[in-house]
């Protein structure tokens, strides 16, 4: 690797970063020479978002150094980031479509066309043409943002990153944070057609789940795996198998996922699903859930496995195709709906649609079947004590007492009240939407127990989860989706679990 | 200040604050105004706080769903006027029939809210100008005296019973069964998961929407009442007869520590910012403050208490 500092924009030497808990960044180093494009990938949590924040000005480090062009500096926050020459362009996009493309470009640097506190509109919009022409958008600066298409949204933000050329002395770097994930394949070809062409003008580092699209456009790959950089690849060398298996990287073991417990599943059908679609969701998605089983969805971001969850969930209704639970067709409009109908969710924001916080341990417990516990309209209070303390014990929940606030409980005893709340309203089946997302080792095993152990007794799981391997690792059965589509149905019966490899040609 | 407010707001202190400052300000103005402390004042000064505690407990529950209800004291004119206009016809039914439109006005402000998905604070606005209009409207713009003939049907609101006088008593039921709602009943229980998490509330399949309308019935059939007691206590119905009582109702429910923001908060607490804001009235009077000026002192009271009641990690921002 070059260190010299001429050929060097930006760089980070043994940065490290811990929050509460969690080791977040170890010791990494990377570099971005001027007029690179670097890839920058890694599974949910494996500290990419830390290091764009750090890049970006939004949290410190705790130790290393940062180096631009070469020299040692520190970025005290977003605007100095700016200063010193680093944009970013957001996933979610930045824009303020209430407001017109100039005014966009320029929110909060007004102060360049700016006069005894009266705006200069000519010059501002006159500047803004000028960095439309850098991108290569045919736009009226004056036409507001949400005239506009998410394709040329998208060269707006790459515009707005690229004033920062007027502001910040040095060559750029800009963050691409996702930008591809909204767009579709000719939009796509459009930004990277921009960005290559911006190549003299900054160097970039891109971010995405679209293994293919990294592959296309960098130049070099960073892969990040629990907080560190494992590789540097040239992306001439690379290949997306290798690099997804340089993203996992862990062999499956069979321990760790209760294999000896996975009991073959019931003939008895719960859930039947049959060309179920939902438009730019998902298409032509059938398959059936029996008793005992764990079915698996496997897909990266975009395959529409998550809009999947959510339409068996109640959030979100499918527009065609069969649903029949029970026995019974429907048509989920509501989550009340699906629970009546012996559904019970697990959300991945548990912290937000899994548990009210503010309530005790109990009344969470016991919020989705309050009404066995009542008669003639009151609550039973002792019922509820009995009910809640009967599932604290058998779930383990480490909790002081069964009154305490769930704010109070760790992410783990959380999510295990969760699991007493579908478990108490006598769910049949479970959907498990990243069912050990911030969890440590210990208690995602002990959400692995349970999970076994409800559906030896009969319950059914739909499982969408951060890695393949617990995929791979939990189910009976594996559905890979991609583009909205189901594209390979696996057998991972004990013993004859598929590789992770046999699973991602299907993904990507 | 900054400091003090911030240890306000955290900690167990805050819980037993409002307690701690009723007995203090009984304290302090029996201090001045022994003549308070006899038994026979505070009963009087209990009456006085009834009809503001049925306004505040209907609106408690709104509260406590993250919601606001800006038409309680317009529901409890109108109430007062369709007393004075039927009872005469209708005798008890009068009474039955005010806190009866009171129910629907709630009913059709919790529908908008809900299904129109129109925030409560607009939704319950615009129902109060519906009220105070149709008050106005149906009065002809009068203060209407009740006939001597008909004070007899407002014996169960001015008499006493067993020496009590008898807004105390209904102000005791409202209470208990204010209490029963918020504390024993799935309703109340999920009243304080949609104020606290919605979301999970509605994950969890709790039917969000109609529990948002029935406390829209609840807090607008409570202002009816309480514009029933008020009709009876003086004998007359009249458009403007609660005017003032919009903002005593909210600073009681939220001095009392409810939260504005939802989800914490309970009946008993409403009784003690009621009783609060009694005893401030009181006191004003006692020092001579012009009765129009009270409201200066509540509008403060009410910033002050959102202040130190407010969990501001939770709000970053506030619209």
């Amino acid at each position: 690797m070059s260190s010299d500092p001429i050929g060097s924009a930006l760089s980070l030497v043994g940065v490290d970063k811990r929050f509460p808990g969690v080791h977040a960044l170890k010791n990494v180093s990377i570099e971005i020479r001027r007029g690179e494009v670097v890839g920058l990938i890694g599974e949910n949590g494996a500290g990419k978002s830390t290091l764009m924040k750090i890049l970006s000005g939004v949290y410190q480090p705790d130790s290393g150094e940062i180096l631009i062009a070469g020299q040692p500096t520190t970025l005290v926050d977003a605007a100095d980031a700016n200063r010193k020459g680093i944009g970013m362009v957001f996933q979610e996009q930045s824009l303020l479509t209430n407001l017109t493309i100039g005014e966009n470009l320029y929110l909060g640097n007004e102060a360049q066309f700016t006069r005894f506190g009266i705006i200069d509109w000519p010059s501002l919009y006159a500047a803004a043409a000028r960095q439309l022409e850098k991108v290569q958008v045919d736009a009226d600066p004056r036409a507001r943002v949400d005239e506009l298409d998410f394709a040329s949204r998208q060269m707006v933000e790459l515009a707005k990153a690229l004033t920062l050329e007027e502001l910040a002395a040095g060559h750029l770097v800009i963050l691409l944070d996702e930008p591809s994930s909204v767009l579709e394949r000719a939009e796509i070809d459009v930004l990277f057609a921009r960005v290559r062409a911006l190549k003299s003008r900054a160097s970039f580092i891109f971010v995405s789940h679209r293994l293919d699209e990294v592959l296309e456009l960098s130049d070099r790959i960073y892969v990040m795996k629990d907080g560190a950089v494992v590789a540097d690849l040239s992306a001439a060398d690379a290949n997306a198998m290798q690099l997804h298996h340089l993203m996992v990287g862990r062999s499956l073991q069979a321990e760790y996922y209760r294999e000896p417990l996975q009991k073959p599943f019931k003939d008895e059908v719960l859930l039947e699903v049959d060309g179920l679609s939902l438009e730019h969701a998902y298409r032509e998605v059938t398959f059936k859930l029996h008793a005992g089983q764990i079915l698996g969805i496997a897909g990266v971001i975009g395959s529409g496995r998550e809009e999947l969850t959510r339409s068996l969930s109640g959030f979100l209704p499918h527009d065609k195709g069969r649903l029949v639970i029970g026995g019974r067709e429907a048509r989920l409009a509501t989550p009340a709906q699906a629970v009546d109908l012996g559904i019970g969710y697990i959300p991945r924001e548990r912290r937000v649609e899994g548990l009210v916080l503010f309530l005790s341990v109990a009344a969470n417990i016991t919020l989705a079947a309050l009404g066995s516990l009542t008669s003639y309209g009151l609550i039973k209070a002792d019922a509820e004590r009995r009910v809640a303390t009967r599932w604290v014990e058998r779930l383990t929940i480490r909790t002081p007492t069964i009154e305490t606030l769930c704010l109070n409980l760790s992410g783990g005893n959380q999510q295990k009240v969760v699991l007493a709340k579908w478990l108490n309203a006598k769910a049949r089946i479970l959907i498990l939407d990243h069912p050990t997302r911030g969890l440590d080792v210990g208690a995602k095993e002990e959400v692995y127990e349970i999970v076994r152990a409800v559906t030896t007794q009969g319950l059914a799981v739909i499982l969408t989860s951060d890695t393949l391997e617990e995929t791979i690792g939990l189910s009976h059965s594996v559905l890979v989706m991609r583009d909205g589509r189901i594209t390979h149905r696996a057998d991972a019966a004990p013993g004859r679990k598929p590789s992770q490899v046999d699973l991602i040609r299907y993904m990507v | 200040m900054g400091a003090t407010v911030k240890r306000l707001r955290s900690g167990r202190l805050r819980q037993w604050l409002p307690l701690a400052t009723l007995l203090l300000l009984v304290g302090l103005v029996g201090a001045f105004q022994p003549g308070f402390l006899r038994p026979s004042t505070l009963l009087q000064m209990a009456g006085d706080t009834a009809v503001l505690f049925v306004l505040a407990t209907g609106v408690t529950f709104v509260i406590m769903l993250g919601g606001i209800d800006l038409s309680l004291q317009s529901m409890a004119s109108l109430a007062s006027v369709i007393v004075a206009l039927t009872i005469a016809r209708l005798g008890y039914s009068a009474f039955a029939l005010a806190i009866g439109v009171g129910a629907l006005a709630g009913l059709i402000s919790g529908l908008a809210h809900v299904r129109l998905r129109i925030p409560s604070f607009i939704a319950t606005l615009a129902m109060s100008g519906v009220q105070s209009s149709a008050a106005l409207v149906l009065s002809h713009e009068r203060s209407i005296t009740l006939q001597l003939a008909d004070r007899n049907y407002q014996s169960w609101i001015t008499g006493t019973v067993l020496g009590v006088p008898s807004v105390i008593v209904i102000g005791l039921i409202v209470l208990l069964v204010a209490h029963v709602l918020q504390s024993l009943t799935p309703f109340g229980r999920y009243s304080a998961a949609i104020g606290a998490g919605e979301p999970a509330a509605y994950a969890s399949g709790i039917k969000v929407d109609r529990q948002k309308i029935f406390a829209y019935v609840l807090s607008a059939g409570f202002a009816a009442l309480a514009g029933v007691m008020l009709a009876g206590r003086l004998a007359s119905g009249s458009p403007t007869l609660a005017a003032e009582m919009l903002l005593p109702s909210i600073a009681a429910v939220v001095v009392g520590g409810t939260a504005i923001t939802g989800g914490v908060g309970s009946i008993w607490r409403t009784l003690i910012g009621a009783l609060i804001i009694s005893v401030v009235r009181i006191g004003m009077t006692f020092l001579g403050v012009n009765i129009f000026a009270q409201n200066i002192v509540f509008g403060a009271v009410l910033i002050g208490a959102v202040a130190i009641t407010i969990d501001r990690s939770k709000i970053p921002i506030v619209k």
